[in-house]
C-alpha cells in the first residue's frame, strides 16, 4: 500500500466513522428520551384535572424584547396577558424600535408614565421611559435606547420584580398552560435553575387572539423540512441532555431562568449573536466550576409557537446567525470542556456540540467532497463510494424518522393520516439536499464568525398569513 | 479502497451499516403506523365509553339516580378519568353521589387492585379514584405508594391519604415533609390542605420539638397554610441566630405582641431579614414605627426599600399620615424615589 492510498483509506474511514458517530449519538440520545416521554405521557391525563392555585406558585416575570414590532406586537401581548398561571408580570422591552411599536403599546394598553426606582442590577443602555399599563396591572413598557435582545432582556431583568423569569420572542405563540408546564421542574427540584419549552413550527397552523386554534403542516417546502428538523432537535435533541443534565441550549423564543442564578452569572451577553445559548454554557460554567448542584431542563411539551421563514434567503441568513452564535457560546466558554468539575455538560455535551455541531458542517461538507472527487479521480471503488451515501443518507433518514416515532408515542399534534404521510415523505427529502445545505449554510455561519462581524438583531421576513387577527 | 468492492471487510461494514439504517427505518415506520392505529382504536374506545358513562354521571350530579349500565373492562380507565375529573370539580352532595355510584360499580376495589399492580398511570389514576373516595381499606397500599420514590406516585398517594384519614395522614406525612426540602412547598401545602386542621393540629405539636435546622421549614409549612404559631414558639424564632430562621419567622408574624422583637430586627445586618421586618412592621406596626420604616427606606439593598415603601403607606393609611409630608421630609433621593414608586403603585391599583 502506498502512501498515496494510505491516506485515501484514512480520510475515507474517517468520514464513514464520522458519520457514524453523529448519528448513533443522536439515536442513543434519541433512547433516552423515549422513557421520559413514556413517564409523561402516563402523567398527562393530571394534568388536564382541573387546577386549584394555592397562591405558593414561584411568580414570574415575563420579558419581551420587542424591536420593530409594531404589526404584531398588539395581539402578542395580550395573548401573553391571559396565560393561565397564579402570578405573573409582563414586561415589553421597546429596544429603540425605529416603527411605531412603543406609539401602538401606548394606544393599546393605555400606558402612562411610571416614576419607577428603576434597579440596576445588568449594565444596559439607557432607558428613556418605564410605563404601566392602567389597563392591565401586571403590564410594564420599558422604553430604551437599542443595544440589542441581550441588551433589552438585561433591562427587563432589572426591572422584574418576581424570583423567576421567561424569556419570550415578541412573536412567539404560546399556549395558555405553558408557563404552568414550564415551571413545573422549579416546584419539583429546588436545584434547578433553567428550563426551557418545545418549540413547534406554526407556519401552516390557524392563530386566533393571539393562540394556536389548529394545528396544521405548512404547504411551504422550506417551512415543511423545518417541521421535521424542530422534531428532531427538540424531542430527542433537547430531551435526551436533558436526561443527564447535558443540555446547552434552551431557546430564546421560550425559556424560564432563576433569576438571581442569572445575576450571578452577569446575565445576557450583549456582544453575541446566541446569547441565549451563551448564557446557558456559561451557566453550566460558571455553577460547575463553584460545584453547587444544579439542573436546566427541558419540557417536551410543546408551549410554544414560531413562524418558521418561508424563503430561501431568510432561511440561510437565519442558519447562518445559528451557527455564529454557536460558535461564540462555545468559544467563550471554552473552560468549560474538559474541565475538572464539568460533568455531563463538560466531558459530553459540549465535545459532542463541538465535534458535532461547530466542526460539523467542516467535516460533513468535506467528507461529501471528498467522495466525490475520489470517487471521479477513481481513488475509491463505487461500492465504497454507494456505502458511504448509504451510510450518511440512511442513518440520517433513521434519525428523522425517530423523531416523527417520538413526537407519534407522545404528543402526535398532526392527527390525519395525511400529514403522517407528508412528513414521511419529508423525512426522505430532507436527506437528499436540504440536509447538506444546511451544512454549506452553517459552514458560511462558522466563516463569518471566524471574520468576526458584528452582532445585531436578526431580520426575519415574517409573512404570517397563518394568523388570523380578532378585534379586541 | 480504490479497487475494493463488497467483499472488502470495512466496505462490506458500512454497506451493511447504511443498510441496517434503512431497515430500521422501515421497522421505525411500521411502529409509528401501528401506534397511529393504537391511538385511533382506544380513542373510539374512549368516546364510546364516554358517550355512555357522562349522561349517567351528570345526572347523578343533578341528584338523579339512574339506572346503572355494566362497567365493561375497557370502560374502566376512560370512566375512572371522567370520574375524577367531575370529583375534582365538585364538593358535597354532588360528590358524594358519585362516589356512592363508584362504589356500587365495584370502582373501589378495582382500583384498589390497579394501585397494587397496576401499571404507573393506572397507579396514579387509582391513588387519585381512592381519595375522592375516602376509602379506608386503602390506606396501606397507599402508604406504601407514598414512599416511593416516584415523586408524583408519592405525593398523590400523600393527598389520597389525607382525604381518607387526616389526622393518621398528618402524623406520618407532616414531619416527612419537614425534612424533605426537596418537595415544593405549594405540593406540600397542597397536599396538606386536604387535612388542614389535623395538619394544624400535628404542626402546633411538632413545632416545639423541632431542632433549629427544621425549623424554617416548618415555619414556612405553617405559613403556607396560616397556622397560628404557639407564642413560646414564634419568640424562641425571633431570637435565633440563623437568619434562615428569622426570616421565616418574620414571615409569621401576625399580632402585635411580636413587634418589639420585630422592631430590633429591623436593623439586622442580613438584608433579607430587614425586607422580612420591614413587611411584618407593616401588618402589625403602630403609628411610632413610620419613622423605623423612613429610615429603611435609604437601606443600600433594593428590597429592603421597596418592601419598607409598601409598609409605610400601608401604617400611613392606617393612622391617616399624608405620605407626601413623609416623602417631603426624606433628604436620600433613593428613598424619595422608592416612596414615590410605591405610591405610584397605589395610585394605579
Amino acid at each position: 500500500m502506498n502512501w498515496h492510498t494510505a491516506i485515501v483509506n484514512f480520510v475515507t474511514w474517517f468520514v464513514m466513522c464520522y458519520f457514524v458517530a453523529l448519528n448513533g449519538g443522536y439515536l442513543l440520545l434519541n433512547l433516552m428520551s423515549l422513557r421520559t416521554l413514556r413517564r409523561r405521557g402516563q402523567e398527562q391525563f393530571l394534568d388536564d384535572l382541573p387546577r386549584a392555585y394555592l397562591g405558593l406558585e414561584p411568580p414570574v416575570s415575563i420579558l419581551v424584547p420587542a424591536y420593530n414590532e409594531e404589526a404584531t406586537i398588539a395581539a402578542s401581548i395580550r395573548s401573553m396577558l391571559q396565560l393561565t398561571y397564579s402570578e405573573f408580570e409582563v414586561i415589553v422591552v421597546n429596544d429603540g424600535s425605529k416603527d411605531g411599536t412603543l406609539d401602538v403599546l401606548k394606544r393599546e394598553f393605555a400606558l402612562l408614565p411610571f416614576p419607577e426606582a428603576y434597579r440596576r442590577q445588568l449594565a444596559t443602555k439607557d432607558t428613556r421611559q418605564i410605563y404601566r399599563s392602567t389597563l392591565h396591572p401586571n403590564l410594564r413598557v420599558i422604553d430604551k435606547a437599542n443595544g440589542g435582545k441581550a441588551d433589552s432582556l438585561n433591562a427587563g431583568i432589572n426591572a422584574s420584580r418576581y424570583p423567576l423569569f421567561c424569556g419570550v420572542d415578541a412573536d412567539s405563540i404560546l399556549e395558555r398552560d405553558s408557563l404552568v408546564k414550564v415551571t413545573e421542574p422549579f416546584l419539583r427540584d429546588p436545584t434547578v435553575v433553567a428550563t426551557g419549552g418545545t418549540v413547534r413550527v406554526a407556519n401552516g397552523c390557524e392563530v386566533s387572539g393571539g393562540f394556536l386554534t389548529k394545528v396544521g403542516l405548512p404547504r411551504n417546502i422550506w417551512a415543511l423540512f423545518q417541521v421535521v428538523e424542530y422534531l428532531r432537535a427538540f424531542l430527542f435533541g433537547r430531551l435526551g441532555w436533558s436526561n443527564i443534565n447535558g443540555m446547552l441550549i434552551i431557546s430564546g423564543a421560550f425559556g424560564v431562568f432563576r433569576k438571581d442564578a442569572v445575576i450571578a452569572a452577569g446575565g445576557y451577553r450583549p456582544d453575541t449573536i446566541g446569547e441565549d445559548m451563551e448564557l446557558v454554557v456559561r451557566m453550566h460554567r460558571l455553577l460547575r466550576a463553584k460545584g453547587q448542584p444544579y439542573r436546566v431542563e427541558f419540557v417536551p411539551d410543546p408551549v410554544c409557537w414560531t413562524e418558521a421563514p418561508e424563503d430561501f434567503r431568510t432561511l440561510k441568513n437565519q442558519r447562518i446567525r445559528w451557527q455564529r452564535g454557536l460558535a461564540e457560546s462555545l468559544t467563550a466558554n471554552w473552560r468549560l470542556m474538559f474541565s475538572r468539575n464539568g460533568g455531563v455538560p463538560g466531558w459530553l455535551a459540549f465535545p459532542f456540540l463541538m465535534a458535532f455541531e461547530w466542526l460539523g458542517p467542516l467535516i460533513e461538507l468535506g467528507g461529501y467532497a471528498f467522495m466525490i472527487v475520489a470517487f471521479f479521480t477513481g481513488a475509491i471503488s463505487w461500492q465504497a463510494f454507494a456505502a458511504f451515501m448509504l451510510v450518511a443518507v440512511g442513518l440520517g433518514i433513521l434519525l428523522s424518522a425517530s423523531g416523527i416515532l417520538l413526537e407519534e408515542m407522545s404528543f402526535h399534534i398532526y392527527p390525519k393520516g395525511k400529514q403522517l404521510l407528508v412528513l414521511g415523505l419529508v423525512v426522505l427529502l430532507e436527506n437528499l439536499g436540504y440536509r447538506q445545505l444546511n451544512s454549506w449554510w452553517r459552514l458560511v455561519g462558522l466563516y463569518r464568525w471566524a471574520t468576526q462581524k458584528e452582532a445585531a438583531w436578526g431580520t426575519m421576513k415574517r409573512k404570517g398569513t397563518w394568523q388570523r387577527e380578532t378585534s379586541q | 479502497l480504490a479497487h475494493n468492492t463488497l467483499s472488502d471487510p470495512f466496505v462490506a461494514a458500512a454497506f451493511w451499516t447504511g443498510l441496517g439504517a434503512l431497515a430500521l427505518t422501515i421497522l421505525l415506520s411500521l411502529q409509528i403506523l401501528r401506534l397511529r392505529l393504537a391511538l385511533r382504536r382506544n380513542e373510539r374506545v374512549e368516546a364510546r365509553a364516554l358517550a355512555k358513562w357522562r349522561p349517567v354521571l351528570h345526572a347523578v350530579v343533578v341528584g338523579e339516580a339512574p339506572q346503572l349500565p355494566v362497567l365493561a373492562a375497557n370502560e374502566r380507565l376512560p370512566f375512572l378519568k371522567l370520574w375524577v375529573h367531575l370529583q375534582a370539580s365538585l364538593r358535597g352532595e354532588a360528590a358524594d353521589a358519585l362516589a356512592d355510584v363508584a362504589r356500587n360499580l365495584g370502582v373501589d376495589a378495582s382500583a384498589r387492585a390497579m394501585l397494587e399492580r397496576g401499571r404507573r398511570g393506572e397507579r396514579l389514576l387509582a391513588a387519585l379514584t381512592l381519595g375522592h373516595l375516602r376509602d379506608r381499606q386503602a390506606w396501606t397500599p397507599l402508604l406504601r405508594a407514598a414512599g416511593q420514590p416516584d415523586n408524583a406516585l408519592a405525593l398523590t398517594a400523600m393527598w389520597a391519604m389525607a382525604r381518607v384519614d387526616g389526622q393518621a395522614a398528618a402524623d406520618h406525612i407532616l414531619p416527612r415533609f419537614i425534612e424533605s426540602g426537596d418537595w415544593a412547598l405549594s405540593r406540600v401545602a397542597g397536599v396538606l390542605q386536604e387535612a388542614a386542621g389535623a395538619s394544624a393540629e400535628a404542626l402546633q405539636r411538632l413545632l416545639p420539638t423541632l431542632p433549629e435546622t427544621s425549623l424554617p421549614r416548618a415555619l414556612r409549612i405553617a405559613e403556607a397554610l396560616r397556622v397560628a404559631l404557639p407564642a413560646p414558639v414564634l419568640d424562641g424564632a425571633l431570637r435565633s441566630h440563623h437568619v434562615d430562621v428569622l426570616v421565616a419567622a418574620l414571615r409569621n408574624v401576625a399580632t402585635p405582641d411580636a413587634l418589639d422583637a420585630v422592631r430590633s430586627l429591623a436593623g439586622h445586618a442580613n438584608w433579607q431579614v430587614r425586607v422580612q421586618a420591614a413587611r411584618a412592621l407593616g401588618r402589625i406596626g403602630e403609628r411610632t414605627d413610620v419613622e423605623t420604616l423612613a429610615e429603611l427606606l435609604g437601606d443600600r439593598e433594593w428590597w429592603v426599600r421597596y418592601r419598607a415603601a409598601q409598609a409605610l403607606a400601608d401604617l400611613a393609611a392606617l393612622y391617616g399620615e399624608a405620605l407626601e409630608a413623609v416623602r417631603a421630609r426624606l433628604s436620600d433621593r433613593f428613598a424619595a424615589d422608592m416612596l414615590a414608586h410605591v405610591m405610584a403603585e397605589k395610585e394605579l391599583a
